[in-house]
């Protein structure tokens, strides 16, 4: 399985590399280091250099998956698929190669960053540094790759697009959302109370009214918490160094990452594959 | 090996695969005929896990699946890499060990004819060389079952011969092999079996052997209309038909030839020719997909 797995993620590697997508990544990235890093400035901070860098290669990580998976959902693979007993495998190179075209131009940019007028880093800020951005540029991989046609099957990118919409939104604690349920209970209430359901309908009533009140802030306390690494890395990032609690957020991370990339695997066990010629 | 047990597959509207049933046992070289869009490509697909049925089931009668070798019909390649750099790929995806690996890839070119080609970008390569190829990686890792869609299509009579003769090689050690082809000559040559498919279904399926012997006829050929004998020789047999000037004897008639001869000859007739023959593949295709 390994030899499968390599042979087709150093393949897959390769096709993007040597491609007009490929250079262009390569183009766009020094591009993105003259402009966000330029040598002739003041050396950069710390946690600016964490951040920018980090961002970049979430970016990166997402635009190379779609490049990695459309050369991955190309017809002339057919002779190379059958010849898998699992798709997953097929699944994990396109993965893999994705993860390594994005991390390797990341941390090439970042060496050009850190040398040229670069900050200065200790090794312990080095060895929080780089598994923090690894685990953000799997999660954008497996990400990604729920956007392509590759392991799409039917609406599958709407929902798993949409429920991230949704959770961004309710995070946000939009005034919409809380009214728009504090006004359901509260017609549920009147509705309940025109039927004689006195008591279901003081529950819902005090619902509405709470939701009115203290219930919107405990709402978007719950879903925030579903974006709590992010805020966690930031913040880390941004006062130097991690906590206790800090330290768990790329492990959470991962764990996002690899719930996505078995539904993804799942979809693509399942679906018929009629690849682009 | 694998059993096709009624198989149906849609596109949307459209119905690729309906209701196929079909048993595919070691050794044996099955050969598919079908006019374009009858089905064949869709049913490799699902033989190849590459489709799912809509219902039905692909199934196997071993423990594991059997490690498939597949020759698609379009002949699509990653164009910047060389023969014998993708040869390679395919072989340590079939899990080859590295000390093989070369003498592999070296053997499956010889096989095809291709060696002088192992450095030569597949971008570079003709249709036939391409055609090459697709056999070659579809043989590496010695699939027990190969999947060859159309491998003599483009190839010159020259090519079209090698790959008859490869194909018949790969019967002889074993190998199972469903062949679909437009070229009925090479059908003939290699299939043990033939499966006609139309519209999406099996309009014709028997062993090769049986579908040639089927039907032995026997035409008498006069010199002029045999018209005025035509109720006396039909009334001999149902099985004989009567032409403009031919007298076609069909299966157990053909024992009544002499019997024919002698009206005719009685009757003032000269005969002109007289043909043994049995049924064309063309005329079995022909009466399978009308």
């Amino acid at each position: 399985m390994n030899q499968r797995i390599l042979t087709l993620t150093a393949y897959l590697f390769r096709s993007l590399l040597f491609s007009l997508a490929g250079l262009l990544y390569i183009l766009v990235a020094l591009a993105f280091y003259l402009v966000l890093f330029e040598p002739r400035q003041h050396t950069p901070d710390v946690d600016y250099y964490f951040l920018v860098l980090g961002i970049f290669g979430l970016a990166l990580s997402f635009l190379a998956t779609l490049s990695v998976s459309s050369r991955a959902n190309k017809a002339e693979q057919f002779p190379l698929l059958v010849r898998l007993p699992s798709r997953v495998e097929y699944l994990t190179a396109a993965m893999l190669a994705s993860i390594l075209f994005a991390f390797l131009l990341q941390i090439g940019i970042a060496l050009l960053a850190k040398f040229v007028n670069g900050p200065v880093l200790d090794i312990q800020q080095v060895l929080v540094i780089l598994p923090v951005w690894l685990a953000i540029d799997i999660l954008f991989v497996v990400l990604a790759l729920h956007a392509t046609d590759l392991v799409a099957l039917g609406w599958s990118r709407v929902y798993i697009y949409g429920a991230l919409g949704f959770l961004l939104y309710l995070q946000n604690g939009n005034a919409l959302i809380r009214d728009w349920l504090a006004g359901m209970f509260r017609d549920l209430g009147a509705s309940m109370l025109g039927r004689g359901l006195d008591g279901l309908s003081a529950i819902a009533y005090d619902l509405s009214s709470w939701l009115s009140t203290t219930g919107a802030n405990l709402i978007n306390q719950i879903f925030g918490l579903v974006f709590w690494p992010f805020s966690a890395i930031t913040n880390a990032a941004v006062s130097g160094s991690f906590t206790l609690s800090q330290a768990l957020a790329p492990a959470i991370i991962l764990l996002y990452a690899t719930g996505l990339f078995i539904l993804a695997a799942t979809l693509f066990s399942k679906k018929d594959l009629f690849l682009t010629e | 090996m694998l059993e096709i047990s009624h198989v149906t597959k849609r596109y949307h509207n459209l119905l690729a695969v309906n209701d196929i049933s079909l048993q595919l046992r070691q050794g044996e070289v099955i050969g598919l005929l079908g006019p374009n869009g009858a089905g064949k490509t869709t049913l490799f697909k699902l033989i190849a896990g590459l489709l799912f049925p809509d219902s039905g089931m692909v199934l196997t009668n071993s423990k594991e699946w059997p490690m498939i070798g597949y020759k698609p019909e379009r002949l699509l390649f990653p164009g910047s890499m060389r023969v014998g750099q993708y040869l390679s790929m395919v072989a340590n995806l079939a899990n080859l060990p590295k000390s093989q690996m070369e003498s592999t890839i070296r053997l499956s070119l010889e096989q095809v004819n291709l060696s002088y080609a192992a450095e030569k970008r597949i971008k570079d390569c003709s249709k036939g060389m391409r055609q090459r190829l697709g056999l070659a990686q579809s043989m590496i890792g010695n699939p027990p079952l190969l999947l060859l869609d159309e491998p003599s299509n483009g190839l010159d009579p020259e090519g079209q011969a090698e790959i008859c003769r490869q194909i018949k090689s790969l019967h002889e050690q074993g190998k199972t092999i469903i062949l679909a082809s437009h070229q009925l000559h090479e059908v003939t040559q290699v299939c043990t079996h033939l499966v006609i498919l139309n519209n999406g279904s099996i309009h014709y399926e028997n062993s090769m052997k049986d579908a040639l012997a089927e039907r032995p006829h026997s035409t008498i050929t006069c010199n002029r209309s045999v018209e005025p004998l035509r109720l006396l020789l039909e009334n001999l047999h149902p099985d004989i038909d009567v032409g403009e000037t031919s007298v076609v004897l069909n299966y157990e008639a053909i024992l009544l030839r002499p019997r024919v001869i002698g009206i005719l000859l009685a009757s003032g007739y000269d005969i002109v020719r007289v043909e043994q023959r049995r049924v064309s593949l063309a005329e079995i295709y022909a009466e399978a997909v009308q």
